[in-house]
């Protein structure tokens, strides 16, 4: 997905999450405006996606898209990259060379990774920035450059600001328009769809059926971590895809480092209290999560997978029982065959 | 050398989901730090599930289990 022309609409996968859907209701009511948009996320999340959608989505989609991340180049490297350099600048300068500003003229410069920019660069990158103007290394004429300006970081520039190590001047500038993008551990619940998106699309680009998936497998993705996000289930997807040799998903298509990171259980952290010493931040919403999970797993258990004995244990509803367990991500439930039964509760 | 019950205790961990698909992963010896299994079931016959599942089983014996030395299929 590189390529500037390889984005689709297709490749845009909403989900059931609140959280996504705010995030592309917020990117149909930005995508009209010129300002800067500051996408924050880990990685894997879809920066780049959001950041074409933006792009294709706004006037400027019949112009260029440039994405450049500003990881890939070392601290002499990323100048030339971003403002081009002219004939003679430096040794093996042989001919003029536009700038990644220059190539986004009248389209969108998607800078990724804007955290690994160098303090040094960050004062050139708020100037150009500022002014929509580049000068080329070496050269001494201004460039006029008219170019909206995205940003993907995976850490949070706040605290970067904070700590001196990102420009408060080029924060301000940047986060015109902040989008925050939600690991995939805390949209449990769009995981089911992604799955069913990516064993579809890399099925049909291999030209054989999408394959079935069996409930122990989406038990497994939906209890796995995914430290690696959306990208990470993508790159199951393809390999499962591309090594299945009978057209059903079952757990021995699945990486075993997946099948152990859904067994094992749910870490100490989860219920460990935490004390005034503790002060790195938490998610409330994952804790609380884990905790859930728990006590269904616990209650799935004692009561023999019996859902309705389950629900009286946990004293609630039996009709809302279906919902929690899916919101935990245990089981996905509206896609479990009748006679398949009791695959939520292993361990 | 390693035992059988530090074998299925990490196996165990993902035992329950591989039954649910109807397949299995059975330990038939262990021999000094090795141990011999058999994949049985569903997923028996695929290489894929061969090179998915004991590769990565193998690595997490490796990474758990002190001196443990190879995977063997039979």
């Amino acid at each position: 997905m590189r390529a500037p022309g390889a984005f689709s609409p297709d490749d845009i996968v909403v989900g059931h999450s609140s959280r996504m859907r705010a995030i592309f209701d917020f990117v149909k009511v930005v995508s009209r405006s010129d300002s800067s948009v500051i996408l924050t996320g880990e990685s894997g999340t879809g920066k780049e996606v959001i950041a074409n959608l933006l792009h294709h989505s706004s006037s400027r989609r019949h112009q260029p898209f440039v994405a450049v991340s500003c990881a890939l180049f070392s601290e002499n490297l990323i100048e030339t990259e971003l403002f081009g350099h002219e004939r003679g600048a430096f040794t093996g300068a042989i001919k003029d060379k536009p700038g990644r500003f220059e190539m986004a003229q009248g389209g969108t410069l998607f800078l990724d990774d804007i955290d690994d920019v160098p303090l040094s660069m960050q004062v050139k990158l708020l100037r150009a920035i500022q002014n929509r103007t580049v000068e080329r290394v070496g050269g001494t004429r201004s460039i006029n450059v008219n170019v909206r300006v995205i940003t993907g970081s995976k850490r949070d520039l706040k605290k970067m600001v904070a700590e001196g190590s990102f420009r408060e001047d080029l924060f301000y500038r940047l986060n015109v328009l902040p989008i925050v993008l939600p690991p995939l551990r805390e949209r449990r619940e769009d995981i089911p769809l992604l799955t069913d998106f990516f064993f579809r699309r890399f099925a049909a680009a291999r030209g054989v059926a999408a394959p079935s998936v069996s409930s122990a497998v989406r038990y497994a993705f939906a209890r796995y971590r995914w430290p690696g996000n959306v990208r990470e289930l993508e790159n199951a997807c393809e390999r499962i895809v591309q090594t299945c040799t009978c057209g059903a998903v079952r757990t021995g298509c699945v990486a075993a480092g997946v099948l152990f990171g859904a067994g094992d259980p749910v870490p100490a952290a989860a219920t460990a209290e935490l004390t005034a010493g503790d002060t790195q931040s938490i998610s409330l919403d994952d804790r609380l999560r884990d905790v859930e999970s728990n006590l269904i797993i616990w209650a799935l258990k004692v009561s023999d997978g019996n859902k309705s004995k389950a629900a009286e244990l946990l004293s609630i509803k039996r009709s809302t029982f279906g919902d929690r367990i899916a919101r935990c991500g245990l089981m996905d439930v509206g896609a479990t065959e009748p006679g398949d039964v009791a695959v939520g509760v292993p361990a | 050398m390693v035992s059988r019950d530090q074998i299925e205790s990490v196996l165990g961990r993902i035992r329950p989901m591989m039954q649910a698909d109807g397949g299995d992963i059975e330990v038939v010896e262990i021999q000094g730090n090795s141990a011999h299994v058999r994949l049985t079931g569903m997923c028996a016959g695929c290489p894929s599930a061969q090179m998915t599942l004991y590769v990565g089983v193998e690595m997490v014996l490796r990474d758990e289990i002190k001196d443990f030395e190879e995977l063997v299929v039979v």
